[in-house]
């Protein structure tokens, strides 16, 4: 059921109670959580966090913490399926389900009493009707062998996704005959089967929706304790969901004005002259920031060439690239000496006329304004921190990705954590190199990639694979950042390819999880032409799978990423092949 | 030169870590008494002498007398910093002191800080209507009833004061009540985040 007033409906129901927190692990449900936290700090609400990687660690996680929890909340997690058939609640248990991920399981959404959705009920689409779904069994007595959807006592309802259609033949002969009945069973029939279809509809495509830490900002602001970090943590939420392509640029500009209201409202300090804020104060200000990654923790031409579209564009890794790139710089009058210097030590008339600079040349070099531009905030505290939101989701991402020996999943999330607490700049700085040291990683692999031509078309996608053994291979045993990759090696592959077509082709991807293991990591992402950010490998991994028995292991929340046994991967793709044709 | 040995005693105490213990130095202590014990007997030979009419020994006398006070209050105020590092650990760890702590101490110093210890307790009983008052909590008056903790090992179950189980398990963050974790931070099974 969806909560229509976050306030009353949620917030303060759980005050009372010990709040169990389930975080899944991604820079979006770590600013909520960090919301979260302050909000609960100032109403004193107990509450324990526990990080969860994915289904099974979340059971795990419930099961040992689950004593006397009458309320749990789910960070980016457990909506996606049926959370009361997976978990096996007590009937007093109610689940608060905060979670980007779409489609919301039909389950939850129908169930008034243990699952509560926090979230935009507009975010779902081709949402079936409730009598579609379900159907009073009152009339169905005397029919006991037909499975059908029940209501049992915690008005929690079962699901039926296996079809029943084998159940004329045990149907005693006498009521073969009986005409009521015969067309009782046609109906029956006929709703199953347009039922399916519409339940099909329904999970066809995963998506995003709204940002959690967005949903968990106007939270604080219907209860008056939003303050600057607050917004900050919204900011970098919603700029985390647009970077990694999760939604499109129409939703990721809906956010922004909103939150842009919010931050003029709050930072209307500065300009005024009198009562000047110190300034150790955390500020935020609006900015038409360049999409360079890194570029002011980074040298601005290492910058351009680790940036996904200006080294797609320049196809950097060519030499007639490399010799645009340069002709670029100069072009514009910036001497290689002050671009190969780390950006905070370059001439400031150079570092301020950067940006007006490129607007005026762009075009020549087939650059849109509007895709190196992207509207965004910028944070300063201090005189030494300035920080754009897309570098914080960077770092943050990275470091909850750590490639150190002996730190566990749980370990990186509360380091990521640290990052988005303003006082721990020592964290923030390391995460700085390493994020660094990860995206060149990632150029590597989409070079080496493009000039050993290892992607494949296969038909109905392309096809990538890292191969085992490649030394930076380890990065990309982390999901977010082979999607990342994915991303990166398909608008490369565009740019590069003749071929029109391939723009309209989604790409999966796969890299060596485990090799003492035989398992592998698979994504798959929607092609570049698609502007609606909807993916459909979810359900084709999960039926390509079945159809040919091959064992793989759909963990993670974001139902395109799964864990696949390297010896099932030929006849895995082969029926994904048939399958999508 | 006298007295540099006591010299020695203050200046190790001065070095050792704000609320640590190091070890009795008996040594150092053994070698200051030996030399108060020499400059004692010198000193008694000689005024005997002096007594008699020697008038010239009398600087001697002084100086040695002095050397000998200097030696005394050093050694006593070596004592007396480590007893009171003893009472701060009393107040920090509680009644029962670490096994490293413990081994630091001698055995008239260990029956100073259980005699301590008792008479704290004690008091804190004699507190409050009922069951005492616990003194060594809340040494500063605390800013938050509840604070953030983060687990940072493995500890198990661990039962509120409303009566909810909690799982300490590494890596796992809680909002408490400040008066119930301050003895594990102090153990360092919790840590607070300071935000």
């Amino acid at each position: 059921m969806y909560v229509r007033d976050l306030k009353t409906d949620f917030y303060d129901r759980i005050q009372q109670q010990r709040l169990l927190i389930l975080v899944s692990l991604d820079v979006d449900s770590l600013c909520a959580c960090k919301i979260l936290q302050s909000l609960f700090q100032c109403d004193q609400v107990l509450h324990t966090i526990i990080p969860v990687t994915g289904k099974q660690s979340l059971e795990r996680a419930y099961l040992e913490n689950s004593e006397g929890v009458k309320f749990v909340l789910l960070l980016n997690c457990g909506a996606t399926f049926d959370i009361i058939e997976t978990l096996r609640p007590d009937d007093g248990v109610v689940f608060f389900i905060c979670d980007n991920h779409l489609p919301v399981h039909l389950n939850s959404i129908f169930n008034q009493v243990q699952v509560q959705i926090l979230g935009k009920e507009d975010d779902t689409e081709n949402l079936p009707e409730f009598t579609d779904l379900f159907r009073d069994s009152d009339d169905e007595e005397d029919e006991e062998e037909v499975r059908r959807p029940v209501f049992n006592r915690t008005h929690h309802i079962t699901l039926q996704d296996d079809s029943g259609d084998d159940s004329d033949s045990s149907q005693p002969k006498r009521k073969k005959f009986d005409e009521k009945s015969l067309m009782k069973k046609r109906d029956k029939r006929l709703w199953e089967q347009k039922r399916r279809e519409l339940v099909f509809q329904y999970e066809e495509f995963s998506k995003y929706g709204t940002s959690v830490a967005f949903v968990m900002y106007e939270l604080a602001w219907k209860m008056s304790k939003d303050t600057n970090d607050l917004l900050w943590l919204a900011i970098v939420g919603i700029t985390e969901q647009y970077v990694n392509g999760k939604v499109e640029r129409d939703r990721y500009m809906e956010g922004l004005q909103f939150l842009q209201g919010h931050v003029s409202r709050l930072n209307h300090w500065s300009e005024d002259e009198e009562n000047t804020l110190s300034v150790d104060c955390l500020r935020i200000s609006f900015e038409t920031e360049l999409r360079l990654c890194l570029f002011r923790h980074w040298s601005l031409f290492e910058s351009l060439c680790h940036s996904q579209y200006t080294a797609c564009k320049f196809k950097v890794w060519t030499l007639k690239g490399k010799k645009r790139l340069h002709e670029f710089l100069a072009e514009m009058g910036l001497p290689l000496v002050q671009c190969k210097q780390k950006y905070s030590s370059m001439e400031v008339h150079l570092r301020d006329s950067i940006k007006e600079m490129m607007t005026k040349f762009i075009e020549k070099y087939g650059i849109h304004e509007h895709d190196l531009f992207l509207p965004s905030f910028l944070a300063s505290y201090g005189y030494k921190n300035r920080f754009c939101a897309s570098d914080v989701v960077r770092v943050c991402a990275t470091l909850l990705e750590s490639m150190e020996k002996d730190v566990t999943p749980s370990d990186s999330f509360f380091r990521a954590l640290d990052v988005l607490n303003r006082k721990c700049t020592s964290v923030m700085e390391v995460g700085l190199e390493q994020a660094k040291l990860q995206q060149k990683a990632i150029v590597t692999q989409v070079q080496s990639f493009l000039d050993m031509n290892q992607i494949i078309s296969a038909g109905p996608f392309l096809y990538a694979l890292v191969q085992e053994g490649t030394p930076d291979g380890k990065y990309f045993s982390n999901p977010l950042c082979l999607v990342r990759l994915a991303r990166f090696t398909l608008e490369a592959y565009c740019a590069m390819s003749k071929n029109k077509r391939v723009r309209n082709l989604p790409l999966v991807i796969g890299a060596s999880l485990d090799s003492d293991l035989g398992v592998m990591l698979v994504a798959g992402i929607p092609p570049i032409s698609d502007s609606k950010c909807i993916n459909c490998f979810g359900k084709a991994f999960e039926q390509a799978a079945s159809s040919t028995n091959s064992r793989v292991n759909q963990d993670s929340f974001d139902s395109h990423v799964m864990e696949l046994k390297t010896e099932d991967r030929s006849k895995f793709f082969d029926a994904l092949i048939s399958l999508l044709h | 030169m006298f007295g540099l040995k006591a010299i020695e005693l203050i200046k190790e105490a001065k070095r050792s870590q704000e609320g640590t213990l190091p070890p009795y130095n008996e040594e150092g202590i053994r070698k200051v008494l030996e030399e108060m014990r020499a400059l004692f007997e010198q000193n008694q030979a000689e005024v005997n002498e002096a007594l008699e009419g020697d008038q010239d020994l009398f600087v001697g006398i002084q100086i040695r007398h002095v050397a000998l006070e200097q030696n005394k209050r050093c050694i006593l105020a070596y004592l007396n910093h480590r007893l009171e590092t003893i009472k701060q650990l009393r107040w920090e760890l509680g009644s029962v002191l670490p096994q490293d702590v413990k081994q630091n101490l001698t055995t008239p110093e260990a029956q100073w800080f259980s005699k301590y210890s008792k008479g704290l307790a004690k008091y804190m009983r004699s507190l409050g209507n009922q069951g005492g008052v616990d003194l060594t909590l809340d040494v500063r008056p605390p800013k938050t009833l509840h604070i953030q903790v983060r687990c940072l090992e493995d500890h198990g179950e661990f039962e509120t004061q409303d009566g909810n189980i909690i799982l300490l398990k590494k890596n796992s963050q809680h909002f408490l009540l400040r008066s119930e974790c301050e003895h594990l931070i102090r153990q360092g099974i919790l840590e607070h985040i300071i935000t």
